[in-house]
């Protein structure tokens, strides 16, 4: 069991180094993924990079999970996450390999190697989880400088507090290591000018208040897919902002251009002209005076559908944005109305106009009120490529500015990568002003970069008296860099070594009826590179005593077991797989013919009355 | 029947620019896109592995969709060119090879990623604020008041397209039906928003390309057993359309799913049918004389209205829907109950039957004055028809192009080689100051300069296929193709004309080969008056974008550390 751990943990993690490394860094370069169904992505971002990679070695899975979960809270740091666990489990290694104490009791110098490696882990872990913070808050906050909001009030353009550090050097730093050196102020810019235009909504309370500069943060970033275009075909530098909401649909009717002002807009959420006879009911139809003909039936679904059209018109309203497709009837009649419709609404930006606008959507079509109509600024086609867009702008009110942005890039993957990086700078944003109860970092603390952290780290850890050397790669030459982000780093670090430590050695002991001598065994006929190890138990093939023993795993703390994959074993029997724990092939391709709809149908079948539907064609 | 399929891991390559394969795979698309360009461009015949049909093209929007590389690298390269084009409509391989030249140069000159990077992104910026400035010694700017210009610039699209294999007086007479209708299409009385209508394309096979037409209205396949209208002579008052966007057939699609039981006797049919001729009824009380349905009308009812004089027209599709309503301002209907409201009918001023070869259409006039219209292109067979409706296509986009931006660009390679000498000659300026602000030397930053000038050049000089040479001359920079035998004194003598044919030969005194050293000079800039006089044009706004874009294709390329690709 040994075999799992000192040597492949580090060659593994090595190996997530190598490419990471490429990328490092203003000087680093992009990575080109062709993914399996021929679309390209171009990216900068670690987090992006690793996820794309098509891994087999679960440590390696382990570490990009923990990668993931990391970068989705703070929005940067991935690629620093993984240089700084290597360059940890190096450390760790080369110190554990010279540390003569446990040369007695083991038998190899491999196991007393690892067993030395894991008391060092711990020793750190239970440094980091003790002493850090008061050693971050002592030695390297007072080098912190504080990110001044200020900038992002339309008045405060002149550079008033000299001490703060100014959200564009941030952004464009960012940018520089997210994006390249050829457009990074652009985007600075750009971004820069989006929350500028957002922040005057909160006019009334102090600008460069941190917890509004939270909200804000965090509002941008929960709707930017509903704020940003993307367009593709043209030079980032035609990127621009645009007042109020591009709604990612084209009107269904003839837009004749006339709105009246101001524009008043319904939201429903369901279709107007619902289908009336229902699975469950029955419609009977007869003929003569005691019968009711089938189209006295759709006589009465369109004549409903008509006052409700009535009932729209006296309130004026001449835009109807839809959640789902709505009948050909709908339409014509909304044209009659002189109203337009745009079907097939993203849910999110639906979310969004409602929040602008402050309308609830109508759920019942019978019960339109004042309250569900809002009134917008103006309301028009928009062209954006190849795509035509309806384009909303919401009236001035309380100094709101709302706007969204347009991303163009010569292809989807630019684009992509160019939204992908302004979402995660306001996710730093926000992370940055993101108030913490009890911590000794205050909100809105950033640091110069380029490695200034992780020097006044190392030194103050010197100081400490500690012997651990936290070796950083100093390649880093970023220009700012936030503090607090690092704390979670090192939060998530200590998570991830924690994980390491439990999946390299061998925990598993302590499990109650568990053959470990035949498990071993098995595993020991295999490469290590092949065991692997998994978290859910998503395996079909498990029979019923492993699933008790996975049930039993599952109870206790530990949740890390090994199993064959399980390709090459396809033709086990039941009693072959009782030997197994886990497997960790998550997903299964299942190949049935082409994609797509398909009909399964025996073949004297095709004649059949049931197989046919009663349609009025040629008669 | 199910099977399991292992995934392989990815393929990584480190560094691709370093990678012999991949440079020699791009020399390889560099010559195959130069060998397309220009009026005198080699045709390429594109066939799939299995069969199926064989194109003959030498435009951008077919080929580079056509083109497919096994390098993730090479496919970057022409995703973006495709997406210029699918937006821009023109330029594509301007841009495709003038991207794959600056590549292979910067590479040659060895310069560093990140500096050549920034060193071309200063160097276009010099490029469009040149462009975009009025002093600009390449632009000329365009004159609605006359469509010579506008014909000038069609007929310069349509050239650089030699597999529509048209003629001289062919390709004058396709300018002017497209730049009919575009004028067509613009409203001629608008009230601040203006909307541009439409243009319908017909092609037609067979028939000879002087029988192309452009047509005021809609064009629409005649009905079955229709084709004995008889023509209206004097045009009468307008005449009363009705439009339905749903099917006339008897389905009733809003229901839903649940069981329906029919009472003996009861026919639902003919229930359905009964509301149906009520609407044919009503429409043939309201006195309308053409019916036209996006889907299918019930037959019974086609008999109907057409046993009462009303042409009926089924299955026009979605496509047609919309500029049918432009054209006859009708409200598209697709209620079966409430009765027809009068302002829901549009109007259409004749119809009358077109005969095209074995093909006769309905020929829908607009009532008033509007802004669709219909060009119906003929050729001799398929695949140059087919070149043809995408040239006609491309030149449409063009055009509508210059309405937001009135500016063309001089042709024939002047506006490249005029662009390299500007460059050179704002660079010898201030090299050192700029080159201080890159942090990198000032021969590193000559050499990128010289790798983007001559790429450029390249670009000019890849509009000559056969063997003949390319110059320069040093007072304008305009770009001159000559024989190869020609000595200084038959130049001097002769009326041969420039790239753009702009200037005539007795009027520069010096050349020089391109892509050979030459002094650096100031690009003279023509007096405005003169500039109009120039032959060939090309579209202001797509040749700019197209600059942009392939400049920062090549950043991007040059920033390019790894490639990974999934071989699933």
């Amino acid at each position: 069991l040994s075999k799992v751990g000192s040597k492949h943990v580090l060659q593994t993690v090595c190996a997530l180094e190598a490419v990471i490394l490429r990328t490092f860094g203003p000087e680093g370069g992009q990575v080109l993924f062709t993914r399996d169904n021929g679309h390209s992505m171009l990216s900068r971002s670690g987090t992006r990079i690793l996820t794309a990679l098509r891994l087999d070695h679960p440590l390696a899975r382990m570490m990009v999970e923990c990668v993931w979960k990391h970068s989705g809270k703070t929005g940067d740091g991935s690629k620093s996450f993984i240089l700084l666990v290597a360059s940890l489990l190096r450390t760790i290694y080369t110190a554990a390999s010279k540390d003569p104490n446990g040369s007695q009791v083991y038998n190899s110098r491999e196991a007393a190697a690892s067993a030395a490696a894991r008391r060092l882990a711990d020793q750190m872990l239970a440094f980091a989880l003790e002493k850090l913070d008061d050693l971050i808050a002592l030695s390297v906050t007072p080098y912190g400088l504080n990110l001044s909001a200020e900038v992002l009030t339309a008045s405060a353009q002149s550079s008033s507090n000299s001490d703060g550090v100014h959200v564009e050097t941030l952004l464009a730093s960012f940018f520089r290591t997210r994006l390249g050196c050829a457009h990074c102020d652009f985007m600075g810019e750009l971004v820069c000018k989006m929350l500028r235009h957002w922040s005057r909504k909160n006019d009334e309370c102090s600008p460069s208040d941190k917890i509004g500069s939270f909200q804000r943060s965090s509002f941008l970033n929960d709707n930017f897919p509903a704020l940003h275009t993307p367009l593709s075909g043209f030079p980032v530098t035609c990127s621009r902002l645009i007042e109020g909401q591009i709604i990612h649909r084209d009107y269904a009717t003839h837009y004749h251009g006339n709105h009246q002002h101001p524009v008043k807009a319904v939201v429903f959420t369901m279709s107007l002209q619902p289908k009336w006879l229902n699975a469950g009911d029955m419609l009977e139809i007869g003929s003569g005076p005691h019968g009711k003909s089938i189209m006295h039936f759709s006589a009465w679904a369109e004549s409903s559908l008509e006052h409700i059209f009535a009932t729209l018109k006296t309130l004026g309203v001449s835009l109807l944005l839809s959640a789902v497709k709505q009948s050909e009837a709908v339409l014509t009649l909304a044209t009659r109305a002189e109203m337009c419709v745009v079907e097939c609404v993203d849910e999110d930006e639906l979310a969004l106009f409602l929040h602008l606008s402050g309308v609830t959507a109508v759920s019942d079509y019978r019960g339109i009120r004042p309250g569900h109509i809002a009134s917008l600024a103006f309301c028009r086609p928009m062209l954006l490529g190849a795509h035509r867009y309806v384009h909303v702008g919401y009236p001035d009110s309380k100094g709101t500015q709302p706007c969204s942005v347009i991303i163009c890039g010569l292809g989807e993957g630019q684009t992509d990568q160019y939204a992908g990086a302004v979402q995660d700078v306001i996710r730093t944003l926000r992370t940055t002003w993101e108030p913490l109860g009890a911590s000794v970092i205050s909100p809105g603390c950033v640091i110069p970069a380029g490695g200034t952290f992780e020097f006044l780290l190392h030194h103050a850890l010197l100081q400490h008296g500690r012997s651990q050397q936290i070796i950083i790669n100093l390649r880093i030459l970023r220009l700012e860099y936030i503090f607090k982000k690092k704390k979670k780093r090192w939060d998530r670090w200590q998570k991830s070594l924690r994980k390491l430590r439990n999946a390299h050695h061998t925990p598993l002991r302590n499990i109650p009826q568990v053959d470990w001598e035949r498990v071993s065994a098995v595993i020991e006929c295999k490469r290590c590179s092949e065991v692997h190890l998994y978290v859910n138990n998503h395996v079909r093939k498990l029979s019923n005593s492993s699933e008790k023993r996975c049930s039993l795993l599952s109870t206790t703390s530990v949740n890390v077991a090994i199993v064959l994959p399980a390709q090459p074993h396809l033709r086990w029997t039941d009693a072959k797989w009782n030997r197994v724990l886990w497997s960790d092939e998550s997903t299964f391709q299942l190949v049935l013919g082409s994609c797509g709809h398909c009909v399964l149908q025996a073949k004297e079948e095709n004649n059949h009355l049931e197989s046919y539907r009663s349609n009025v064609q040629k008669p | 029947m199910s099977r399991l399929v292992g995934k392989s891991p990815a393929l990584c390559t480190d560094l691709p620019l370093e990678n012999s394969d991949i440079l020699n795979k791009l020399h390889l698309l560099g010559q195959l896109l130069r060998s397309c360009f220009g009026p005198s461009g080699r045709l390429k015949h594109i066939h799939n592995n299995i069969g199926g049909q064989v194109v003959t093209t030498s435009t951008s929007s077919v080929l580079l969709p056509a083109i497919y590389s096994s390098t993730p690298f090479l496919n970057l390269i022409l995703a973006s060119i495709r997406n210029h084009v699918s937006r821009l409509g023109d330029c594509g391989l301007f841009a495709a090879i003038l991207c794959v030249t600056l590549i292979e140069k910067v590479k040659q000159s060895g310069l560093r990623q990140n500096e050549a990077i920034r060193i071309n992104k200063h160097l276009l910026g010099l490029c469009t604020t040149y462009l975009e400035d009025k002093e600009c010694g390449c632009k000329v700017k365009l004159d609605f008041s006359s469509s010579h210009n506008l014909i000038k610039l069609v007929r310069n699209i349509l050239c650089s397209k030699p597999a529509t294999m048209l003629r001289e007086y062919e390709t004058l007479h396709i300018s002017k039906l497209a730049v009919e209708a575009f004028l067509l299409t613009v409203p001629s009385n608008s009230n601040g928003v203006v909307t541009l209508g439409m243009t319908v394309i017909v092609p037609i096979e067979g028939l000879p390309v002087m029988e192309s037409k452009v047509f005021p209205g809609l064009l629409v396949d005649v009905p079955v057993g229709f084709e004995d209208l008889e023509p209206r002579n004097q045009p009468c008052s307008p005449l009363r359309v009705v439009l339905f966007s749903t099917s006339l057939a008897g389905h009733l699609s809003e229901i839903g799913d649940g069981p329906i039981e029919v009472q003996y006797g009861t026919d639902m049919d003919s229930q359905i049918l009964d509301q149906l001729l009520e609407i044919g009824k009503q429409v043939f009380k309201d006195n309308v004389k053409i019916c036209v349905c996006q889907k299918v009308i019930h037959p019974v009812l086609q008999q109907f209205l057409r046993s009462h004089g009303v042409i009926v027209v089924e299955r026009v599709g979605i496509n047609l829907m919309q500029p049918l309503v432009q054209l006859t301002g009708a409200q598209p209907l697709a209620t079966l109950h409430s009765t027809i409201p009068h302002k829901a009918y549009g109007q259409v001023g004749n119809v009358t039957l077109r005969q095209f070869g074995s093909k006769s259409m309905l020929h829908l006039y607009p009532a008033e004055e509007s802004v669709i219209c219909t060009t119906v292109l003929c050729h001799r067979n398929e695949t140059i028809l087919n070149e043809l409706k995408v040239a006609c296509q491309k030149t449409e986009h063009v055009l509508r192009l210059t309405l937001r931006e009135p500016f063309a660009l001089l042709g024939g390679g002047c506006t490249e080689t005029h662009l390299a000498a500007y460059i050179r000659h704002q660079v010898r300026c201030d090299a050192a100051g700029s080159a201080s602000v890159f942090g990198c030397l000032q021969t590193e930053y000559l050499l990128g300069v010289e790798a983007f000038c001559s790429s450029l050049e390249s670009v000019a000089a890849a509009l000559q296929h056969d063997s003949e040479d390319s110059l320069i001359d040093l007072t304008c920079a305009h770009h001159w193709t000559l024989p190869k035998d020609v000595t200084q004194e038959d130049m001097e003598s002769c009326e041969r004309k420039c790239g753009c044919g702009l200037i005539k030969m007795s009027q520069t005194k010096k050349w020089c080969h391109l892509n050979t050293k030459y002094p650096v000079f100031s690009p003279a800039s023509l007096s405005p008056d003169v500039t109009v006089h120039a032959d060939v044009l090309d579209s202001f706004t797509a040749k700019l974008n197209a600059l942009q874009v392939a400049i920062e294709t090549v950043n991007v390329v040059l920033d390019i550390r790894y490639t990974i690709q999934d071989v699933n």
